[in-house]
This record gives C-alpha cells, structure tokens and sequence, in this order.
C-alpha cells in the first residue's frame, strides 16, 4: 500500500498551503467509487485525489446555498430541510432530490444507474 | 459509532479497522459497514463550516444529509466516468475521466480548480519517480533561481517543501521528464544522467 509519507507534502498542507490538504480520506473515496457499479475495476491512482477536491467543492458549494436558504428563515442554525431545498432548488443537484426526499425514512438502496440523470 | 477519528490530514493509512472512538453518528445503524458508505462526517463538517459565518451552526442531520449527497456525488461521476472508460475500452479510470465527467454532468465550474489540483500533483509524482531524495535537496537551490524566473504562473512553488524545482522537468511531460527534450537555460543532460542513475525509490502509488 502507499506510504503517507510520499504525499506528506500534499497531505499535509506542506506545499505552502496554497493548495490545502487533503481534507477527505482517499481509501474511503476509493470504497465509494468501487460501489459505485460493476464495471469499476479499476482506478488510477490520482482519482480519488482529484474527487477529494472535487467532493470539497461540492461540499462547499452545497453548504452555501442551504446556508442561503437558513438565512431566508432568519435562521442561524443549518438544518436538514435546508439542505433540501438546496437540493430542490438548483438543477445541478437533480440527482439528489430522491435522496433528500427520504427524509425520516430509512436510507433505501438509491439507483446507482446514472444514465438516468441525463 | 463511526470507524475513524476526524483528523485534519486522514490519510488512506489511517481508516483501516474500528478504532475505538467513542463518535456517536447515527443513531440507528452504527455499523462500520453502514459508514464506509460516507466520507467521515467530521471531515464534512469542517468543510461545511469553511463557508458559512462563524456564528452559524450546523445541525447534525445536515451534516449526515450532506455526507451523504457527496457519496451519491461520487457515485454519480464515477458512473459516466465508468461509463467513458468501457466506451473506450481503457480499464482504468484516470484523473482525466473524473475531470471529463465532472464537466459532462454539469460541474464545470470546478474543473478549473481540479486541473490545477491536478496538475500539481503529477508534478510530484513525476518529481518522485525520478528523483531521489538527496538529489532533491541539491538541486533545489541550483534551480530555485531559474524557477522563479520561469513560473509566472500562480502554482505554489512547491520547491519550499521536500521535492525540488525539477518540476520544470516533469512540466513538459506526465510522468517520465527523462525522455523528453529541454530547452532550458540550465543543463538538463546532467540531471537526466543523474536522475536515471538512481531510480530505485519509486514509492508512488501506480495504480489501485
């Protein structure tokens, strides 16, 4: 397996911090990947770190409108429903609106098949 | 209970097993095969936290909405990236994929960041591949001067940190900066030599 320390400059935000660390486990982002069909066998081995910084901007960018929507209800705390109408609000996150509608529900097996998000 | 500690710098070493973190996630389902579904929710958190004032709170269902938004976001890109990969008949789904499929899907505005992200880090991986580590150090000060004369770009002079400023090298190709020709004010012919004499630390992380 890797060493950490081969990407202790990454990682650890040695690299004058401009670029930041590594906010997100790359093992873990592998796991999500190879979940997610049959057909991924393998991956290269910058793909999680590339979806590391990928998952960051989405993060952001996900916060920041419900963060939007908290303010709208002159509210200071970011809530779940927030998140939602995030979701519901911006076309970009289509393919999340069944997974924010679940709500109080128990986390069903969600459709992995993306040719239905064209 | 969730299988890791947040920390600011998780690593791939660090997430292996169950430690014993008294992390109290959901309520329901706390078993560590449930949360290798999810990126950590203490590391979403702190991502969350970056863009909101520093008097806003986050829930914690929020979070554990979110955390699971961006597994489906991974999912979501993998499978066109995936998808790229049969069509072309490659096996492995590279960097350029994400990046192609991230686009496709309508994200473009990160693909700007992530190329740079991205390019950065070949930079590294082609320093590595070539350069042992003593040599790094020699040759930093050689070429810091040239560096910065040369770079009027915006990318973090990683010259300040372990690996040296043979990036000018490995800028011209992906990984392999010994077969290329240069063109540069120094003499790149006694690097290569250098540089192909001792190539027995390759610690990089080829493919998965």
């Amino acid at each position: 397996m890797r060493q950490a320390g081969t990407y202790s400059g990454i990682l650890s935000g040695g690299i004058s911090g401009k670029t930041g660390p590594h906010l997100l486990p790359l093992a873990r982002i592998k796991k999500i990947m190879k979940k997610s069909g049959e057909d991924v066998k393998m991956i290269s081995g910058e793909s999680p770190i590339v979806f590391s910084k990928a998952c960051e901007l989405f993060i952001k960018e996900l916060t920041q409108r419900s963060w939007m929507v908290t303010m709208q209800g002159k509210r200071r705390t970011l809530n779940k429903e927030d998140v939602a109408s995030a979701v519901m609000a911006t076309d970009l996150f289509d393919f999340l609106v069944n997974l924010v509608s679940e709500s109080g529900e128990a986390t069903t097996p969600l459709e992995m098949d993306t040719s239905n998000y064209s | 209970m969730e299988d890791e500690t947040s920390h600011e710098n998780v690593t791939q070493g660090h997430n292996k097993g169950s430690p014993d973190s008294p992390c109290a996630k959901t309520g329901g389902t706390g078993n560590n095969k449930e949360q290798d579904r999810f990126l950590p929710i203490a590391n979403v958190g702190r991502i969350m936290k970056k863009v909101i004032p520093s008097n806003g709170k986050i829930s914690k269902d929020s979070k554990e909405t979110v955390q699971e938004c961006v597994s489906e976001f991974i999912s979501f890109v993998t499978g066109e990236a995936s998808d790229k990969c049969q069509r072309e008949k490659r096996k492995t789904i590279n960097g350029d994929d994400i990046i192609w499929a991230i686009t496709t899907l309508g994200f473009e505005e990160y693909v700007g960041p992530l190329k740079l992200y991205l390019s950065k880090y070949r930079e590294i991986e082609g320093e590595k591949l070539n350069i042992p580590k003593q040599q790094r150090s020699e040759q930093k000060q050689q070429h810091q001067l040239q560096q910065q004369s040369k770079h009027e770009q915006n990318i973090p002079n990683f010259n300040s940190s372990v690996y040296s400023s043979t990036s000018l090298l490995s800028r011209h190709s992906s990984f392999v900066p010994s077969d290329q020709p240069f063109s540069l004010p120094f003499s790149p012919n006694n690097i290569q030599k250098q540089l192909q004499q001792q190539q027995d630390q390759i610690d990089s992380v080829g493919y998965w």
